[in-house]
């Protein structure tokens, strides 16, 4: 594959459109959760035609930062541009779609752009202290016209974020995937196996958040759940999950939760 | 001050309810969502204040610093509606809508934290990804779904409530038991959580691994290694930390041959 060629211009250009409108979400409108790893990232797979890489990608990303939460003056880690950017690399930079060493790798890749979003949000956060003397008119009063303006007006920054870094992060992440392709097979089968491994980081994640015990009791009923219905019983996935579920529900009925 | 008879219709809650979905749009950390929360009560004030001056004043009064969840901030807008009809109408001139803001605030803001980003969130991701993990591609909307059937419900509920109670929230309490619904959600996420590891074999082909091991090793391990994984977290290792030392870790399997 050729990096940048026309082509590949125009989808990085679509790509950080995506990233910007999807990225409005993320604070500045609705929070329906589009912006959400498990549907940024299916989206952007989908538009950009690989996807296997946005579900990969999105339902990793899902678990780990979900409860990186934006309490207070806190901003937690972009999800959503590095679900996005991550996503883009992966349809973009693959050979073929769903190619999974190189999913690993651009997951990989993700650690990188963390900082970068977190710190883009900072200064932009910083710059939006101006808006709300700019909503006041020369005699020092808001008038409808402009509170409506300069707080609409906001949302155009929160895009640009999105858009400019996925504009930056898309290409750098594709240079760096034309590398990795010319890398040994153990380098991409550590991938694949990568790939494999961090829903368990996810997990973990969600598990150390969500209860004060490592070896929690629900946890381990829900493992036990799964484990025996696929292995014992050959029961369908999705049937072990709602067996999971029905066992939590009927330990919270049990213990008054 | 002349008293406007004007009242507060349905169709003026339901245009705080729209509004209240760009309260955040031009978040700072300096007033933080007090310009959003001003533009979505323009439609209100505009109605209470056909004095240009008084809804200039009144407009300018809801600029101040104000920050809470922004899903609960409807419940804060509701009352808001209240006391400034209150005030318009002469009913009750008293009511310091700005102490009412503060008062509200921080605790509901603790506890929409606390329901929606800590355990609704979490539950929504957790059924989403444990469906995706089996290779279904509507995992997304099944999370889309679980999450905003609750979020925008309560949303606009929260503004009939907020606007008929006056910011009570001993009312808002006895009427939503967030505390317990939370406590369900996290408990609901922890079995699936769990069963995720557990039902590891039975992951869609992109998650599989082409280690050689028997199923209840393999989900042995997977549950061994999850454990290992919150250990660390909860010894302060961030995830991207632990990211770089998994991608490490399958380095050195690869190339000793065992992946």
């Amino acid at each position: 594959m050729t990096p940048f060629d026309t082509h590949t211009i125009t989808q990085v250009f679509v790509a950080a459109l995506i990233g910007g409108i999807i990225g409005l979400d993320r604070t500045a409108l609705g929070q329906f959760m589009i912006s959400q790893p498990v549907v940024a990232g299916p989206l952007t797979g989908w538009l950009l035609g690989d996807v296997t890489a946005g579900l990969v990608i999105g339902g990793t990303l899902e678990l780990i930062w979900v409860l990186d939460m934006p309490i207070g003056t806190f901003v937690p880690a972009d999800s959503t541009v590095t679900a996005v950017a991550a996503t883009a690399i992966a349809s973009l930079g693959s050979t073929t779609p769903g190619q999974l060493p190189v999913i690993g790798f651009c997951l990989l890749l993700t650690v990188a752009m963390v900082p970068v979003t977190m710190f883009a949000d900072h200064l932009m956060r910083q710059r939006n202290a101006r808006i709300p003397e700019l909503a006041m008119t020369s005699s020092g009063q808001p008038t409808e016209a402009s509170v409506t303006f300069w707080h609409l007006g906001g949302m155009v920054v929160f895009f640009l974020k999105a858009f400019l870094l996925c504009l930056v992060l898309v290409p750098a992440g594709l240079a760096l995937v034309s590398g990795f392709l010319a890398l040994p097979d153990a380098v991409h089968r550590a991938m694949s196996l990568f790939v494999a491994l961090l829903p368990l980081l996810g997990a973990a994640s969600v598990a150390r958040k969500l209860s004060m015990k490592t070896l929690d009791r629900t946890l381990l009923v829900g493992f036990v759940i799964g484990a025996v219905s696929v292995q014992l019983f050959q029961a369908p996935e999705l049937v072990a999950i709602m067996l999971a579920a029905g066992g939590g529900w009927m330990g919270m009925r049990f213990h008054g939760a | 001050m002349a008293h406007n008879a004007a009242v507060i219709r349905t169709m003026d809650l339901l245009g705080v309810f729209w509004r209240s979905f760009f309260i955040q749009a031009s978040w700072s950390y300096d007033r933080m969502q007090s310009l959003g929360f001003a533009f979505a009560l323009i439609p209100v004030l505009r109605r209470l204040y056909p004095d240009r001056e008084l809804f200039t004043e009144r407009l300018a009064v809801h600029m101040e610093y104000f920050n809470t969840q922004p899903y609960i901030a409807s419940f804060v807008l509701g009352a808001a509606v209240k006391a400034e009809e209150d005030r318009a109408s002469g009913r009750n001139a008293a009511t310091d809508v700005v102490e009412l803001k503060k008062t509200l605030m921080a605790p509901l803001g603790a506890l929409g934290d606390s329901f929606f980003w800590g355990s609704l969130k979490p539950f929504a991701a957790s059924a989403a990804v444990a469906v995706l993990l089996t290779g279904a591609w509507w995992a997304p909307l099944l999370f889309l779904v679980l999450y905003n059937i609750v979020h925008v419900g309560l949303r606009l509920s929260l503004v009939f409530v907020g606007y008929a109670t006056a910011g009570d929230v001993v009312a808002l309490m006895s009427r939503y038991r967030f505390t317990k619904l939370a406590r369900r959600y996290k408990v609901l996420s922890l079995a699936i959580i769990g069963c995720i590891v557990g039902t590891v074999t039975a992951w869609g082909p992109e998650f599989r691994t082409d280690l050689s091991v028997s199923a209840p090793l393999l989900a042995a391990a997977g549950l061994a290694l999850t454990l290992i994984l919150i250990t660390l977290l909860r010894a302060g290792a961030s995830p991207v930390k632990l990211m770089i030392g998994l991608a490490a870790a399958c380095l050195i399997l690869a190339w000793g041959g065992f992946a």
